[in-house]
């Protein structure tokens, strides 16, 4: 049996710390269910059976090192000043007895069990005032006692105690398991009436989803934070916010940011006066050696990936906002092309590799006599006699090419309003003239300001003797820049 | 006065540091740069090409006029050699036409494009930071008309820190107004036959620039396109010379739609 006491000290001349003293211990007892899944809270020390992953780790030197080394970073990543104390012993309250009595005297080293002073020993505490005046000031002294006067005076638990420290009794805790959900409240300090102020509030619980996620070895994908509002009549009492991230997140301080720029946002209709947050959706991380090292600051990339990019301009610019592209098959040219939302395809954006232009596996037309900006929607030109006008006359260099997109697959684009055509004959009609077949001819023109042009002009599908006279429609579709 | 060898003499290790640039020169040194893809710009450019991580200011009358042309070339280069990372536009006119941006090598997939709502410039120039702090972005374009020395000040210091290619386009109006950026050129649109752009040079690292660099930078199928089409329209107008004297109006443009509109007929 090999135990590791553990105990987060907060310093109190640094000043007003990020975490209170349970919550240190709290998230330090997380950390360390990554090492071993026997690990409980004992006063004010964290406990932890590590002889069955010695062999893991490489040994107890090393596994020791590492849960600190993990153990400084968290709190160092959260901006909390904290000293951990570590010891280790053959039985707990060995250990536990050590971690004590560096924490109470620093300088000195207790080589032998034996020397370590009472007040190191949970059991003894209530009866220290008479140990001490009975001659008794460390565990030798006491286990000279004779065990019956020591039972009839100080009553079964010291002696049990006694003897779970020399390991003549089995050494057993109930076991710290981490929920399989994250979900925990704090009140705030105060009440918070606008949005960006709940940030700290947030922070504070993000270290404990950390540490959660740390000591289950997973990342989140997704979580729900809720503030909880004053009570008013005609406000609902609570308020939330969903946050999904595309790759499961162990270091959250991205996480923190989308929902820093998400509450930017919110307007609070009533004083919040708790936070929750849970979490929705997590993964397992394979590597969660990796994942643990991508704590460390150095293994870090200098910046961010454009996952976290997109989904930091989507969150404050909106979703619609942040685009990226995807080809289409077809004639039309305001079709070959369609601009999404980048969150929409973030998978593909983040891992796609170059398209290979020259093979067939796209659909899209490589067109250099193309304009290289397309108008979003065409613009209606002003019409001088027979000539179009933008910004001024303008000259024709080069055209007609023809352009007739008229078949089935037009037909296919009105099929969405199949149900409308039951209503009657005014919908369809409408759903026509939503999707009118493209006859067209492109014409490049210039214009002294504004470069090369790409106008079109409409034609109309039937030819009449009449529409000859009516001027025709000239359309602005795109510049070569 | 004294003439630069005093100079040397005068400071001989000053002479011989790499760091030190004279103003007289090219600046050239520690300047990581991209090829433009034009030989005639990558000449009067310090370090022969587009620098890395500096704000490259490019003014021109119209947003939307002269872009693709100049930049495509560098940024495909960009994009063939790291081909994970990302192009991003921020406040872009108008939507950047995927087949024709094809033909010219650039990878439409890698391109991002990023919008603010109308008049919501601080937006914008956030949206360029937080592009220019991503370790996925290679290049960044912003259309940045309403921004102001300050804020291009801190998107220099941006390109720097993290070493982006960073292009902000703006109005020739601010062309007076003082700029962080190294490289400030001016782009005007020429009516020639063979260059259509003329680069001015404001602002290098290097003795100012008298006259502007003519490039042609429209695909070389577009240009074969109108020169055919001049060369039939010359021709056209030959034979109608030949059949009856010739009116000088015939060479505006109505007329010349009118004789097209023949075709289209």
């Amino acid at each position: 049996m090999r135990w590791i006491a553990l105990q987060a000290c907060i310093p109190t001349e640094a000043g007003p710390c990020a975490m209170d003293a349970l919550a240190a211990q709290q998230a330090l007892a997380s950390l360390a269910l990554g090492f071993t899944p026997r690990v409980a809270l004992v006063d004010e020390a964290v406990l932890l059976e590590v002889s069955g992953s010695l062999r893991l780790f490489g040994g107890l030197g090393l596994l020791a090192q590492q849960l600190e080394q993990l153990a400084k970073q968290f709190f160092k990543s959260n901006q909390a000043v904290v000293h951990i104390l570590r010891e280790q012993g053959a039985t707990s309250l060995i250990a536990i007895g050590r971690l004590r009595q560096r924490r109470h005297t620093p300088a000195s080293l207790c080589k032998r069990v034996a020397d370590l002073p009472l007040h190191t020993l949970s059991a003894a505490r209530p009866h220290l005032g008479v140990l001490e005046r009975v001659g008794c000031r460390n565990w030798d002294d006491l286990l000279r006692l004779p065990r019956d006067g020591v039972a009839r005076r100080f009553g079964a638990p010291l002696l049990a105690a006694l003897d779970r420290a020399r390991g003549h009794a089995p050494d057993s805790y109930l076991w710290r398991a981490l929920p399989e959900r994250f979900d925990e409240k704090i009140e705030l300090d105060a009440l918070v009436i606008h949005g960006p102020a709940l940030m700290a509030g947030v922070l504070q619980l993000l270290t404990g989803l950390q540490a959660w996620l740390i000591g289950r070895q997973s990342g989140v994908c997704a979580l729900k934070l809720v503030w909880h509002l004053d009570k008013r009549r005609d406000v609902a009492p609570t308020g939330e916010l969903v946050v999904r991230t595309a790759q499961p997140a162990q270091d959250l301080r991205h996480v923190a940011r989308l929902i820093a720029e998400q509450l930017a946002q919110q307007r609070l209709p009533a004083p919040v006066h708790s936070l929750s947050l849970q979490s929705l959706e997590t993964q397992k991380l394979l590597n969660s050696s990796a994942a643990t090292a991508s704590l460390l600051m150095e293994a870090r990339r200098q910046g961010d990936s454009a996952l976290e990019l997109i989904e930091r301009l989507s969150a404050r610019l909106g979703q619609a906002q942040v685009q990226g592209w995807q080809p289409q098959a077809d004639h039309r040219p305001e079709q070959m092309q369609c601009w999404v939302k980048a969150q929409d395809a973030i998978k593909s954006i983040a891992t796609s590799n170059r398209i290979n232009w020259t093979s067939g596996l796209n659909t899209l037309k490589i067109e250099d006599l193309y304009p290289s900006w397309l108008l979003a929607e065409p613009l209606r030109l002003k019409v001088a006699g027979d000539s179009p006008l933008y910004q001024g006359r303008l000259l024709r260099l080069a055209g007609p090419q023809r352009l007739e997109a008229t078949g089935w697959w037009m037909a296919g684009d009105g099929i969405s309003d199949k149900a409308g055509q039951k209503a009657g004959d005014e919908v369809s009609s409408a759903a026509v003239r939503t999707q009118p077949p493209a006859i067209r001819d492109y014409f490049i023109y210039r214009s002294p300001q504004a470069g090369l042009l790409w106008l079109y002009s409409e034609r109309l599908p039937v030819a009449t003797p009449q529409g000859q006279g009516q001027a025709r429609a000239w359309y602005l579709h795109g510049f070569f820049a | 006065m004294s003439p630069p060898n005093s100079i040397c003499r005068a400071l001989p290790e000053l002479a011989a540091l790499q760091q030190v640039w004279r103003a007289g020169e090219l600046g050239s040194a520690a300047l990581r740069t991209v090829d433009t893809g034009y030989a005639a710009l990558n000449q009067v450019l310090p370090g022969g090409g587009w620098p890395q991580g500096a704000l490259i200011e490019l003014l021109q009358t119209q947003a939307g006029l002269h872009e693709w042309g100049l930049l495509a070339p560098a940024l495909a280069a960009r994009q063939a050699s790291e081909p994970r990372q990302l192009t991003v536009l921020v406040g872009a006119p108008y939507l950047p036409f995927g087949p024709a941006l094809g033909a010219r090598q650039l990878d439409m997939r890698r391109l991002l494009s990023v919008h603010a709502h109308q008049g919501d410039s601080p937006s914008l120039l956030w949206a360029t930071r937080e592009a220019l702090q991503c370790a996925d972005v290679s290049s960044v374009l912003a259309w940045l008309p309403d921004a102001r020395s300050a804020h291009l000040r801190r998107l220099q210091i941006a390109a720097h820190a993290h070493d982006k290619l960073l292009f902000v386009f703006r109005p020739p109006g601010v062309r007076l107004e003082s700029s962080p950026a190294p490289l400030r050129l001016l782009l005007e649109g020429v009516p020639g036959d063979a260059q259509n752009l003329a680069v001015h040079v404001l602002k290098r690292r290097g003795p100012p620039l008298a006259s502007p660099v003519l490039l042609a930078t429209r695909p070389a199928r577009l240009t074969a396109l109108l020169a055919a089409s001049r060369e039939r329209l010359r021709r056209h107008l030959e034979e109608l010379a030949a059949a009856r004297p010739v009116d000088v109006s015939l060479w505006s443009s109505h007329a010349l739609d009118r004789l097209a509109s023949l075709h289209s007929h």
